[in-house]
């Protein structure tokens, strides 16, 4: 069989819907990173535009251009629109698009997922521009502190909009950061161990990870202050045993390593397009690769430095000092890792290039006025003030901003397989390059004279005017430059001129497929054995579409890839994956409702969308697996490999364990405002504590435990050739127990509504009842699949899923329930 | 997996031990301990200093395990980072929670 | 005034931090002027080397070379060098800066709401000023900050750094006045619609205004 016709058979399996009824329906990875590239650019646009607004009004003093309301709404919209629904979902949909193809791999580990993630934006998104629109956008700042954003100070729907909002925008950077982990761990050619990983890869796989421990407390966060909003439960009011320094906390724990969730990406393309534009390879892999997992560690020990003026004790804020010290170290090993990479090889002046040196120019410079801040007595002179804001455009759009460009543009060729035909970028970049420095540089001295961010006007003579007026016109130069770029890639995809493949000569896994790549990527998956399969190697592309690599036989009709063994590249299974499905739009769009009937406060329909999300929910997992077991199966190159359904360690197991991650950091940042608001809000202790009940405390934690004993019985049972079901109906009566033991506590907590102490209370019986009736649904599920054939000791996947969720419930109710009741035993 | 966990476990130890000492600091205050004073030092020095030095004996014993045969990787890579690694936990521990020695604790 | 290039050059200015009037503020001042000389050299460094990258003609070194001078020799050691000179004179000078007991410390509160200040004086209970707080020159003064409704920040740019004033919780600042004069202070967490405008002046006095400002005799 030829390549054409192979390539048109896994067409055939592969393809989307035609038209625009596929986008709906795909779950493919090229798709789907496309549809999130072109929305958060546009999103880029948008925040562009408020910027240039703000740079209007800022243009002179006494402006009467708009008044605070409306500019209240447009810094806060700025702020958020660029950090939430351009810099995170910019990530996405590069890693969406690119890492499959890098990896040597046909898609993500949850095709599905990807999409949902996809819509789940789209619509959050929506949700904001409508805001925007009406003139109902959220105005306390993107940071959001209450009690200014409390129900007292901020009474209307503009608030409810950035909480409900941004948190449903933020389930897509959690599946995401869920899939690249499974993805980037398990997803990978044969043969591609740890060492032979492409760098972005590294990149996105600590992002992911950070993504995973650092949005949890910001959701959180959304959480208790809409809980507050909405049903009055005090968190953030001192006089009734709240703080609001609890919320600054909660928001900097995410506020900080999201920095570095946008820097790390950015510095992931460096690392990859850097050596290629210098013909050399980068300069200390392993280096880099420890800089980069430094980087996300220390940025954890960091979120103190943005409430150096909240009267933390010294010594306090000197432990986030040294760390905010310390953390330019990492950052300095990768700065210089990037210039010897430049003198290791040849650098070459081509756009990328370009791109790149305005990033260190100005990342450099960032970086430097961001150890100053870091400086506790520096930072209470320039905190709150434009020099503040010079840093962060400095380290953002420097180190997000023009790295991204430089991956635009090295990327392109293979986006569309064509070669650019006019030469509008190099005097774009030039435009944004003056216009940056113009607007940003002279505000570090602005903000030294005193003037604070976020006012809308400023007197004549305070000084300022000059600097301002300068700041606004090279602003408005730097935005005729990012349309010059907007208008150089559309002009790339009208005027057709074919490209070459891999014009830049480039070692990476990407530029061995089709450009424009096919819909699986390749036609049969390499074997690798080197970083850079590529380089060297210029028949590859030709074998694989030949069908001489893995799982070149075509005559199969599903879509299919293998994983490896996570450290050492060693094939592990085979994966079938669903296709299209108009199902993630569908879930999507009902977790939309779910969040618009607490936004507008129908809360009749609350109950019908959480059904509609646990139904459709229920569709979706059901709709895989199979009634009949399949046996190992021949992947080429004379392996045969079990289907994942088949083993112990299935992917699905993986992405749970990552969501456990995530979930458990929401399950510690609730402990830890417990634990905070006990010690630190002034209004302690509260006036009285829970009743303690030892059959409600025994009830509960035997509920669990034998939940747990329950689940994994039934999976000993399923794998000596039993039914289970007997085992999983112990571990179900066990989880309704725990439920109903954490349904009378939610009834006994005193007065909720009198003190943060009940309020925390709460929230935590809630959360661990949520969890109770989660893990009784999917045992009753596992039921279900036992009863229609679905498992069998070969298909016994799906039982070690529901075991990891019964032993969280476990951990998380035992937790709960001690932390319930001991103030009371002990008071 | 193992292998991960070898690249991740002294940070992770650094960052609970940070979190960790940043709320003992936090609690002794609130309940001032920096009161109550013994042999001239406080008390909540002295086990402020417990804890800083307790940290860095675990970084050096991860760091030591990370480099021996037994429980180092036998991968050369992951061999290399983990121990990269093992002294960014152990500069770390020292360098961030240094102020425990050197500074006033409750003002 | 403003426009001229001679004050864009300037430092002075009514809300100045590079116009220090007071001990803390100079601290800080001089502190960022030394940060500012080190920042300049270390880009001109960065820069020099990025130029140099595209030198033609270089001679050629493996790998090994490479790693140890740009890696090891400069990555961590120029820069750990570096910030561990930064974050010990920091930490010095935050020390100094706290408030500690002193013989002639004065104490004044400061409560801020949406969107006015108003001052009280321990030396003379009772007294209460709106959006203007006096203080006698040469003399530390402890200001204690609270707030009644949302967060704010107490700033006086050319007397020290800034400090929130944090409902439920009272956050102590020292400032001192080199001088008698007038000095603007601001309020610097964003606060909603007011923020622009929300402001107040500092009057320090000298010892004998001072002693009349208690008495009652200056408002």
């Amino acid at each position: 069989m030829n390549a054409l016709r192979r390539h048109r058979k896994l067409t055939r399996v592969w393809a989307s819907e035609p038209g625009w009824r596929g986008w709906f329906s795909t779950v493919n990875h090229t798709d789907v990173g496309r549809m999130f590239l072109a929305t958060s650019f546009f999103f880029f646009l948008v925040g562009g535009v408020l910027a240039m607004l703000i740079r209007a009004q800022l243009a002179t003093p006494d402006s009467a251009f708009v008044g605070p309301e409306v500019y209240n709404q447009l810094f806060t919209m700025h702020g958020t629109i660029m950090m939430f629904l351009f810099a995170i979902p910019t990530f996405e949909g590069l890693a969406i698009y690119l890492l499959p193809k890098m990896l040597g791999t046909r898609d993500l580990a949850f095709p599905r997922l990807t999409s949902y993630g996809y819509w789940c934006y789209f619509f959050g998104g929506g949700m904001m521009l409508f805001s925007l629109l009406f003139g109902i956008a959220p105005d306390g700042g993107w940071f959001m502190y209450p009690p200014l954003t409390g129900p007292l100070y901020s009474p209307g729907i503009n608030t409810d909009f950035w909480l409900i909002g941004i948190t449903f925008v933020e389930i897509s950077a959690i599946c995401a950061a869920v899939e690249f982990c499974v993805s980037i761990l398990r997803y990978r050619a044969p043969g591609m161990s740890l060492d032979k990983m492409p760098i972005f890869a590294w990149y996105a796989l600590v992002t992911s990870l950070m993504i995973l421990t650092g949005f949890p407390p910001l959701i959180l966060g959304s959480v208790l202050l809409e809980v507050e909003r909405a049903f009055g439960l005090p968190f953030f009011q001192a006089d009734l045993g709240g703080d609001s320094l609890l919320w600054q906390h909660l928001f900097w724990l995410f506020g900080h390593p999201e920095v570095y969730i946008i820097f790390l990406p950015a510095a992931g393309v460096i690392s990859t397009v850097l050596p290629v534009m210098c013909r050399t390879t980068l300069l200390g892999y392993g280096w880099v690769v420890a800089a980069a997992v430094a980087l996300a560690f220390l940025s954890f020990g960091l979120w103190v430095h943005h409430m150096f003026t909240t009267g933390i004790p010294h010594m306090g804020l000197a432990f986030f000092s040294a760390a905010s010290t310390l953390v330019a170290v990492p950052t300095g090993v990768q700065v210089f890792a990037w210039i010897g990479t430049m003198w290791k090889g040849q650098p070459q002046l081509r756009l990328p290039m370009l791109h790149i040196l305005g990033f260190f120019v100005t990342f450099v410079m960032g970086g430097l006025t961001g150890v100053m801040v870091a400086i506790v007595p520096f930072d209470w002179q320039a905190h709150d003030t434009a020099f503040v804001t010079a840093h962060l455009h400095y380290v953002l759009f420097g180190g997000f901003v023009f790295p991204i460009l430089a991956g635009i543009y090295y990327w392109l060729p293979l986006f569309t397989g064509r070669k650019r035909f006019f030469r509008l970028g190099e005097w774009a970049f030039a435009l944004i390059f003056v216009g940056f420095h113009g607007t940003f540089l002279a505000m570090h001295w602005v903000g030294l004279l005193g003037q604070r961010r976020r006012i809308e006007t400023y007197d004549a003579d305070a000084g300022w005017t000059a600097i301002n007026f300068v700041s606004s016109v090279s602003g408005f130069i730097m935005a005729i430059g990012l349309a010059m770029v907007l208008i150089d890639v559309l002009l790339h995809w009208v005027v057709a001129v074919r490209g070459e493949r891999n014009p830049w000569h480039a070692g990476s896994l990407e530029w061995v497929t089709m450009n424009p790549p096919p819909a699986y990527n390749f036609a049969s998956l390499p074997h690798v054995d080197k970083r850079e399969p590529l380089a060297g190697d210029p028949d590859l592309p030709v074998r694989l579409a030949k069908g001489e690599g893995y799982l070149g036989d075509p005559f199969v009709t599903w879509r299919e890839t293998l994983t490896v063994e996570a450290a050492s590249g060693r094939p592990d299974y085979l994966v079938i994956y669903p296709t299209n499905t108009r199902l993630p739009i569908a879930l999507a769009a009902v977790t939309g409702l779910f969040f618009l009937s607490l936004l507008i406060k129908v809360y009749w329909l609350t109950p019908i969308a959480v059904f509609g999300v646990a139904a459709l929910g229920w569709w979706w997992v059901w709709s895989q697996g199979r009634q009949s077991d399949l046996g190992p199966q021949d992947v080429g190159r004379g392996l045969s490999l079990p289907p994942s359904g088949e083993t112990d360690r299935s992917p699905g197991w993986w992405g749970t364990a990552f969501l456990l991650a995530a979930n458990a950091t929401f399950f510690g940042s609730l402990i830890f405002g417990y634990a905070f608001l006990w010690t630190v809000a002034p209004a302690w202790p509260p006036p009285e504590w829970l009743e303690p009940s030892l059959l409600e405390l025994g009830l509960g934690v035997g509920g669990v435990v034998a939940g747990s004993v329950g689940t994994r019985v039934a999976a000993r049972g399923n794998r000596t050739g039993g039914a289970g079901s007997s085992g999983l109906l112990i571990g179900l009566a066990g989880t309704v127990v725990a439920a109903a033991a954490l349904s009378t506590l939610m009834l006994r907590v005193p007065a909720p509504g009198g003190h943060a102490y009940g309020a925390t209370l709460l929230v935590l019986a809630g959360y661990a009842l949520f969890h109770a009736l989660l893990t009784g649904l999917m045992q009753v599920f596992l039921i279900a699949r036992i009863r229609r054939g679905y498992t069998s000791p070969r298909r016994r996947a799906e039982f070690p899923i529901v075991g990891l969720w019964a032993d969280y419930l476990t951990v998380i109710v035992v937790l709960s329930l001690v932390v319930a009741h001991l103030p009371g035993m002990l008071g | 997996m193992i292998d991960l966990l070898r690249i991740l476990i002294a940070p992770l130890v650094w960052l609970a031990a940070f979190s960790g000492i940043y709320g003992l600091h936090g609690v002794g205050c609130a309940y001032g301990w920096s009161e109550i004073t013994v042999l001239s030092l406080s008390l909540f020095r002295v086990a402020l200093l417990a804890s800083w030095g307790a940290t860095v004996l675990i970084q050096i014993g991860l760091l030591l395990a990370l480099c021996s045969d037994r429980f180092g990787s036998g991968s050369l890579f992951v061999r290399r980072v983990s121990v990269t690694l093992g002294w960014v936990g152990l500069v770390a521990a020292i360098w961030t929670l240094h102020p425990v020695a050197i500074l006033s604790s409750c003002s | 005034m403003g426009a001229t290039p001679l004050a864009l050059a300037g430092c002075d200015g009514p809300l100045s931090t590079v116009d220090p009037a007071g001990p803390a503020a100079r601290t800080i001042a001089t502190l960022w002027w030394v940060m500012l000389v080190g920042a300049v050299l270390i880009f001109g460094l960065v820069a020099g080397l990025l130029a140099a990258a595209f030198r033609r003609g270089r001679q050629t070194r493996d790998d090994r070379w490479h790693e140890r001078v740009w890696i090891v020799g400069l990555g961590l050691g120029f820069s750990m060098a570096i910030l561990a000179a930064l974050l010990a004179s920091g930490l010095m000078a935050g020390e100094r800066l706290m408030p500690r007991p002193a013989a002639d410390t004065v104490g004044v509160r400061a409560e801020a709401r949406r969107w006015s200040w108003s001052f009280g004086y321990d030396a003379a209970p009772g007294r209460v000023t709106e959006d203007v707080l006096h203080i006698p020159a040469g003399r530390p003064v402890d200001v204690a900050i609270t707030s009644a409704d949302v967060v704010h920040s107490f700033w006086v740019p050319r007397l020290a750094g800034k400090l929130d004033a944090i409902p439920g919780h009272v956050n102590v600042l020292r400032i001192e006045a080199d001088h008698p004069g007038t000095y603007g202070g601001l309020t610097a967490e964003y606060n909603g619609e007011g923020y622009a405008r929300h402001r107040f002046v500092v009057v320090a006095h000298d010892a004998a205004g001072w002693q009349a400002f208690l008495r009652g005799e200056t408002e």
